[in-house]
């Protein structure tokens, strides 16, 4: 008999819970209900340790202050908005502001559905444009087909990102190498570590950095009418011309002598990173996202970070996005929130974080590595040198470029193959657009 | 000496209704089916009308899909990732059906029959439990840990100790057929549980004076095991194959967390293949074409499987 109310106890416990389950779902705010100015629903994807997480909290409690309104702030993953976000924002329940990744297959995407607001006037009314530089602005801006470069703002960065390259000077020091400055050094010093039986270059074949350095060697032959054909489809590309086969063939080279190791086709960029962490391997070529990181991890080394060398165009862009979703509640909260991460002092906390502010005051930045990050940077901007990432261009092109890459470095394809594999998807993943 | 002879062979009969009729008659079950019906037809036929209206048209998940006819099962045709993925279907039911039915089978008849009598239940179920534990645990974790073992260099712990033996290290992952094959070898080892566990509880309903009678005869346990175990658990042989035969179909999560389709697209299956266009290339019409396709040949594959089982089982119940 205790057993049986113990039973029944549990089952209407049970049930109980499922009721209130469901009376929960039903009663959850929905979101985007009527504007009611006394809170903001924000959702980012930056981890609470980054530049970025700590820029934005306290972002958050000025906003709290200074407005009186509440910030409902839900932290998503950046898979998570980046596969739901279009189903998600044509409901109520989108977020007043929502950072999102930039480029034409992701804001722009969203751009071209009319799934987020054009936010031209705002940008206007707090004269953000006057503190991003030129090519921060591209990302920012969208046509109506949703390519990046457009005449209307879809979006505000208030971060930045480029790669280069990071070295490990004391191992520099132990082989007699000096960090070089041109690419003819850097592939004499690429052949001296080979030459005392070091694998230069940390790589990763499973994720992005190898289509990185892929893109970059690209860079290294093309100029900037190779990458406005590219990213912003002014002209078609030719995957078989001198600049892709170039940095194909370059790639393949680096794998037939040894900078690259040869077993890299299964790695993931967070073991690539973390061989440079320890001393594996003394240099990588990857993002400025690492640089937090490797001042608080890789502390048993000197080590510092350059442009590719020789190259006048690198990867990079503005940072995400804070984009206002067109369902938002309560977009003028969400323009004060924006403009509140654009002040100085929150600038400040990212580019003293390791992060690349695009607004600081210069005097704000007290940390002397960061220091430096931010004026290779500055470098590169003054140059005009971002030239986006290679996959942006199309949906679903950084797979393609992973597994072709994968081929090219297994030996299972050729290098005519290679680019032909990927200049088929670039052409079918961005039809739409031309 | 007895001699036994077999009775005349009769009609078999018609089985009878188990539920009296009452007077409410046939309309009364379909009452009783319609909650069903209507879940049937929210959760599944819906759906799936939608996935082949979607086969049709050219879609990027908002906006109006635009109508292009068969383009989608056209481009289907000669496609080599469509093609390859499928091929990859072939070596997943090796790894989760083929495999694991026949280890499963000796394992469980060794546990019951063995196991099970030299040294106790308790060891027994000790024994299948541990089968079954890779079933339960999450396929991420999983993946994880396979691959810290398979890791390329040095680092990975099935190098080091093949290191021990001078066997030089291996990129498993990255590179063909040995990524097929890591792959295949985590699907036996989280499938293996589950027809074990199955075969097990079969084995219960065997009655045991069979094999004692067996063993009076002089049979051995090979041909106990081929006579009377293999023989009575049929049934559930029929089940553990057809239910897994679906899993090899729709495999996904392991793929997803071990390879991601690599490399080179060498071990994309069918379902992983869909998720891409579906998700990330965001070619709706085309992702949903790919999911067609592995629904047609799931039902295929279930309809032959069923059907088989129902005429062997009216060959049984025959006598024949």
């Amino acid at each position: 008999m205790a057993r049986t109310n113990r039973r029944t106890k549990l089952l209407a416990g049970l049930a109980g819970l499922t009721a209130a389950g469901v009376a929960l779902v039903g009663c959850a705010p929905s979101g985007g209900d009527e504007e009611d100015g006394q809170s903001l629903r924000l959702w980012h994807y930056e981890g609470a340790d980054s530049a970025m997480g700590k820029a934005w909290a306290e972002a958050i409690t000025i906003f709290e202050e200074e407005t009186g309104a509440t910030v409902e702030f839900e932290e998503k993953s950046f898979e998570q908005i980046q596969k739901t976000a279009s189903q998600v924002l044509d409901t109520d329940a989108a977020p007043d502001l929502m950072e999102f990744n930039k480029g034409n297959a992701t804001a722009g995407f969203l751009a071209s559905t009319g799934l987020i607001a054009d936010i031209s006037d705002a940008v206007d009314e707090y004269g953000w444009a006057d503190k991003l530089a030129p090519s921060l602005q591209t990302t920012a801006k969208y046509s109506d087909d949703g390519v990046m470069g457009g005449d209307t703002w879809y979006g505000v960065p208030n971060y930045g990102e480029f790669v280069g390259v990071y070295y490990n000077k004391d191992a520099f020091a132990d082989a007699g190498l000096e960090i070089p400055t041109t690419y003819d050094e850097f592939v004499d010093v690429l052949d001296a570590f080979v030459a005392k039986g070091i694998t230069p270059l940390a790589e990763a074949g499973a994720e992005y950095p190898l289509g990185q350095l892929w893109y970059q060697l690209a860079l290294r032959e093309g100029d900037r009418g190779f990458v406005d054909d590219y990213q912003l489809y002014k002209n078609p590309v030719d995957w078989q011309g001198p600049v892709i086969t170039s940095a194909t063939e370059t790639l393949a080279e680096y794998v037939d002598k040894g900078y690259i190791a040869d077993d890299v086709s299964s790695i993931k960029a967070e073991d690539a990173g973390v061989s440079f962490i320890n001393g594996t391997a003394p240099i990588f070529v990857s993002g400025s996202w690492w640089f937090g990181r490797f001042v608080a991890e890789a502390t048993g080394f000197d080590w510092t970070m350059t442009a590719f060398p020789g190259a006048d165009l690198s990867l990079g862009s503005s940072g995400n996005l804070w984009v206002v979703p067109e369902n938002a509640a309560n977009k003028e909260l969400a323009y004060e929130f924006i403009d509140i991460t654009m002040r100085p002092e929150i600038q400040a906390i990212i580019g003293n974080n390791g992060g690349l502010p695009v607004a600081a005051d210069p005097a704000d930045i007290t940390d002397e590595k960061s220091s430096e990050l931010i004026g290779t940077f500055n470098g590169i901007l003054e140059k005009d040198g971002l030239a986006f990432y290679p996959d942006w261009p199309a949906p679903g092109f950084y797979d393609v470029i992973v597994q072709q890459l994968q081929g090219l470095i297994t030996g299972v394809e050729d290098v005519q193959a290679t680019n032909e594999g990927l200049g088929e998807a670039y052409d079918e993943g961005t039809a739409d657009f031309r | 000496m007895t001699l036994i002879t077999r009775g005349e062979r009769t009609a078999v009969p018609r089985e009878q209704p188990a539920i009296p009729q009452g007077r409410g008659g046939a309309g009364a079950y379909w009452l009783y089916l319609l909650p069903g019906f209507i879940l049937l037809l929210v959760i599944v036929l819906i759906p799936l009308g939608w996935n082949v209206f979607l086969t049709f048209q050219k879609w990027r998940g908002v906006r109006a899909p635009e109508f292009i006819g068969l383009e989608n099962w056209q481009k289907l045709l000669t496609d080599d990732d469509f093609w390859t993925s499928f091929t990859n279907s072939v070596w997943m039911i090796l790894a989760m059906v083929v495999v694991p039915t026949i280890l499963g089978l000796l394992v469980a008849a060794l546990l019951f029959d063995v196991i099970g009598r030299k040294f106790g239940g308790r060891v027994g179920s000790f024994l299948r439990a541990t089968y079954y534990l890779p079933q339960i645990l999450p396929v991420v974790v999983a993946g994880i840990v396979i691959g810290w073992i398979v890791r390329p260099d040095s680092d990975g712990a099935l190098n080091q100790m093949l290191g021990w033996i001078g066997i030089p290290a291996v990129d498993w992952l990255g590179q063909m057929p040995s990524a097929l094959i890591v792959l295949m070898v985590v699907m036996v080892w989280v499938q293996l549980g589950y027809p074990v566990v199955i075969f097990m509880a079969a084995l219960q309903r065997v009655d045991p004076e069979l094999y004692e009678a067996a063993e009076l005869d002089g049979a051995n346990w090979v041909q106990r095991f081929s006579a009377i175990t293999v023989s009575i658990i049929r049934p559930e042989i029929f089940v553990v194959t057809l239910t897994c035969t679906i899993a090899a179909l729709k495999v996904f999560g392991p793929v997803y967390v071990i390879t991601r389709g690599g490399p080179a697209g060498a071990t994309l299956v069918p379902a992983y293949y869909a998720y891409q266009e579906f998700f990330t290339k965001r070619n709706i019409g085309y992702g949903a074409t790919i999911a067609t396709v592995l629904t047609i040949v799931v039902v295929i594959v279930s309809i032959v499987f069923i059907r088989v089982q129902n005429s062997m089982e009216q060959k049984e119940r025959a006598g024949l």
